[in-house]
């Protein structure tokens, strides 16, 4: 079966290729003098073709910041976002293009990074979706790489951003709760595997440029055991995130 | 029971309201010139001109911003021999330049060389030789590029390097890896692509009985499908 795995996920690939290609597409009419195509979705890709204004062009898809179109007479290449923009609708209004998402008010954050754990190595990967400007729930998975023991966390929170307009810097602050899966590596086993933890956290956000953002966090947990006494390690962790 | 009470009449009172507000609306309308017209010769029809709005649904551009594909190789797991390695591979492209991706992978160790002078001994239980890994990597296009084949083809390329952590799981144990690693893209077609890399996933161990960084170094060759 795990040889299985990757076969399955290439054919279903495919098959979101095959319904991709049967799409309707988008009609676009040059308004400019005239429009640049390029080999590649690339900057450094030649021009080789170029459409002449009033000519009516086909959006296929988009790549990044450079969208495939086809030309009249069916050469197809590629143009870049910017470029794409300044052309109209066959009805006059302008060409909706989307721009890159506003920092400010963006939905989602994918993001993954490092950081440490009660002195251990952590790596971290992140889901946030943005309830309102300031406020936003995530779903963060860890895992921390102890000499004795490694620990797997699963958490959901909410996160305050204190100034949202302050796109370079933001302070944040956060709280949440979740799971923590302890696997022991060296005899013996650890006492609990399975706990409930809480914590609170103070951090940053900020724009880096186009979609990218980062984010630094600094949490308290609180990892509820059956002991005399509770765990409470310290986290901090720094992650490189996209926006959309 | 009161509160429920209490909203009722709330409520009525204040949509009695609303209806206050548009008490001046019972008014006949006033027709306009041909109302006039019409109504100067008795015949009171007005005719609603029966034309639907168009909707216009402009088609949204579809965005192929994400790689699959699955790769198969030789790594080289230090002091345990060359073996097969297979693997699965996601990633983002966020711009023409950066791309995040993952990998899920998988291989098996082999013997070291004082197994082979004494073979009696076991270094490895049987699940102990699996060494399966996972990376969460960003990846920079340095060279992109086009290849030719023959006069008439041209194929799309890229050499790109990666840097990344993750977890290797290998005699049983979870380490902590940083990996580095240098790969081609070549695109057969604008959605499927070739790709041969080389990796080194670096971690700390102590399995030969001082503890020291080693090196596993993978060269792969893999298909994946941008969708």
């Amino acid at each position: 079966m795990p040889r299985l795995l990757p076969l399955i996920l290439l054919l279903q690939a495919f098959a979101c290729g095959v319904v991709h290609a049967a799409a309707t597409h988008l009609q676009l009419v040059v308004t400019r003098p005239y429009l640049e195509m390029r080999t590649g979705p690339g900057r450094g890709y030649p021009v080789f073709y170029v459409v002449a204004r009033g000519e009516k062009l086909t959006v296929l898809y988009s790549r990044t910041d450079w969208f495939k179109v086809r030309a009249p007479r069916g050469e197809e290449g590629w143009t870049y976002r910017d470029e794409l923009a300044q052309t109209a609708l066959p009805s006059g209004a302008p060409a909706p293009i989307p721009g890159y998402p506003d920092f400010a008010t963006h939905r989602w954050e994918l993001g993954a990074g490092y950081g440490v754990y009660n002195r251990q190595n952590l790596v971290t990967a992140y889901a946030d979706f943005g309830l309102t400007k300031s406020l936003d729930a995530e779903v963060v998975l860890q895992q921390a790489f102890g000499t004795l023991d490694n620990r797997y966390l699963a958490t959901i929170g909410l996160r305050h951003t204190l100034i949202p307009e302050w796109r370079r810097f933001s302070p944040t602050l956060g709280i949440g709760t979740g799971y923590q899966y302890t696997q022991g590596k060296v005899p013996p086993k650890p006492l609990e595997t399975n706990n409930q933890l809480a914590y609170v956290s103070v951090g940053a956000r900020g724009f880096i440029t186009r979609r990218f953002m980062w984010r630094f966090d600094w949490r308290s947990y609180v990892v509820f055991t059956r002991q005399n006494s509770n765990e409470e390690p310290e986290e901090w962790k720094f992650d490189l995130a996209v926006f959309f | 029971m009161e509160i429920r009470l209490g909203g009722v009449l709330l409520a009525a009172v204040a949509l009695s309201g609303c209806a206050w507000f548009h008490r001046g609306d019972h008014r006949p309308t006033p027709l306009g010139a041909g109302g006039d017209a019409g109504a100067a010769t008795g015949d009171q029809t007005i005719i609603e001109p029966q034309v639907t709005r168009r909707v216009v649904k402009t088609p949204k551009i579809k965005a192929s911003d994400f790689e699959l594909g699955a790769y198969f190789g030789a790594l080289s797991i230090q002091d345990f021999g060359t073996n097969p390695v297979y693997g699965a591979r996601l990633a983002y492209h966020v711009t023409e330049d950066v791309f995040m991706e993952g990998y899920l992978a998988r291989s098996r160790a082999g013997t070291t060389s004082l197994q082979d002078v004494f073979p009696n001994i076991t270094v490895l239980s049987n699940s102990g030789k699996q060494f399966t890994y996972y990376d969460l990597d960003l990846g920079y296009n340095i060279l992109p590029g086009e290849v030719f084949l023959g006069r008439g083809r041209a194929f799309n390329t890229a050499l790109y390097t990666t840097v990344g952590m993750g977890d290797v799981k290998f005699a049983g144990t979870d380490r902590f890896a940083l990996n580095f690693g240098v790969g081609t893209r070549i695109l057969i077609t604008d959605w499927v692509a070739m790709h041969m890399d080389v990796r080194d996933h670096v971690f700390e161990t102590d399995l030969t009985g001082r503890t020291k960084n080693v090196h596993n170094i993978e060269a792969t060759l893999g298909v994946t499908v941008f969708y």
